[in-house]
């Protein structure tokens, strides 16, 4: 497994925000400050580090006027992410 | 933070995933209530209704156009006040896009053959109130499909019926019953 993603998913802002998006289609910024249960500034941040990774896609537009930003998994997350949960799970056999 | 932590944020964070059915039971109520409120003013005060060539034409679309411009903005709203949209959600959302445009189809084609669109349209319906219900696992809706497709081979079979009544008696049954029983249920999870 690739130790840059296994590095990036120790954080468990980051690692929640992966959690959260691989079970639903897109997202918006409040559900995830909710979910992750952290602060705008910081959660702003790790998702900016999850996107320069390309594991999370980040969608801007008005709605309504209002300026909208909609968070998505990338095939990249999903795969990384699959294989991080397998090295999890397999390390949770052996013990 | 160890293994056994990184595998109970993941548990956590998948458990926070909620199917919210509210706003299906909502449209199902909604879209109930304007049908069978037009098709009883038709059938109450059919002068009004057909004053002439065009006035029921005209009654029988611009209402549900408004009532589907009422919807997307409702649906919007939900989707921003619950903040995520599951995949579920997204196969919800397009089958009644689908059906929608199925809706405008079948009432163009009507027009053009002058034949009354009212069993096509419940037929389509009860066929996409199967779908949704065996989709979300809620049988009421599943059985008000089943009963409404049931209901209009009935009626293709008795020409005589008012189509009006028939379809106050279908959307109650089919659509109206099973959307409050959504609508009124325990969240799931």
């Amino acid at each position: 497994m690739n130790k840059e993603i296994e590095k990036l998913l120790f954080n468990p802002i980051r690692l929640k925000t992966i959690s959260f998006l691989m079970t639903v289609e897109t997202c918006n910024f409040k559900a995830l400050l909710e979910i992750t249960d952290s602060t705008k500034g910081n959660l702003s941040i790790q998702l900016k580090k999850l996107n320069e990774a390309g594991l999370i896609k980040i969608e801007k537009y008005f709605q309504k006027s209002y300026p909208t930003t909609d968070y998505s998994i990338t095939k990249k997350g999903k795969s990384s992410f699959e294989e991080f949960y397998k090295q999890l799970i397999s390390y949770k056999k052996v013990k | 933070m160890t293994k056994q932590e990184q595998l109970n944020i993941i548990n956590d964070a998948i458990k926070q995933t909620k199917i919210n059915l509210k706003p299906l039971g909502f449209n199902l109520i909604f879209w109930s209530m304007v049908i069978i409120s037009m098709s009883l003013f038709h059938y109450f005060f059919p002068k009004i209704v057909q004053y002439s060539y065009y006035s029921a034409l005209i009654y029988w679309v611009s209402i549900p156009l408004l009532g589907m411009i009422y919807t997307t903005y409702y649906n919007i709203k939900s989707g921003i006040k619950i903040g995520y949209e599951t995949q579920l959600d997204r196969v919800i959302r397009i089958i009644w896009a689908v059906f929608g445009l199925a809706w405008i189809f079948t009432v163009g084609i009507s027009l053009l053959y002058n034949v009354n669109p009212v069993q096509d349209i419940l037929f389509l319906l009860g066929i996409v109130l199967i779908m949704t219900g065996l989709i979300i696992k809620f049988h009421n809706i599943t059985i008000g499909g089943i009963g409404l497709l049931i209901f209009t081979v009935y009626t293709y079979y008795n020409p005589g019926l008012n189509l009006l009544l028939v379809n106050v008696i279908g959307i109650s049954f089919g659509m109206l019953i099973p959307g409050l029983s959504l609508y009124f249920q325990k969240e799931n999870e």
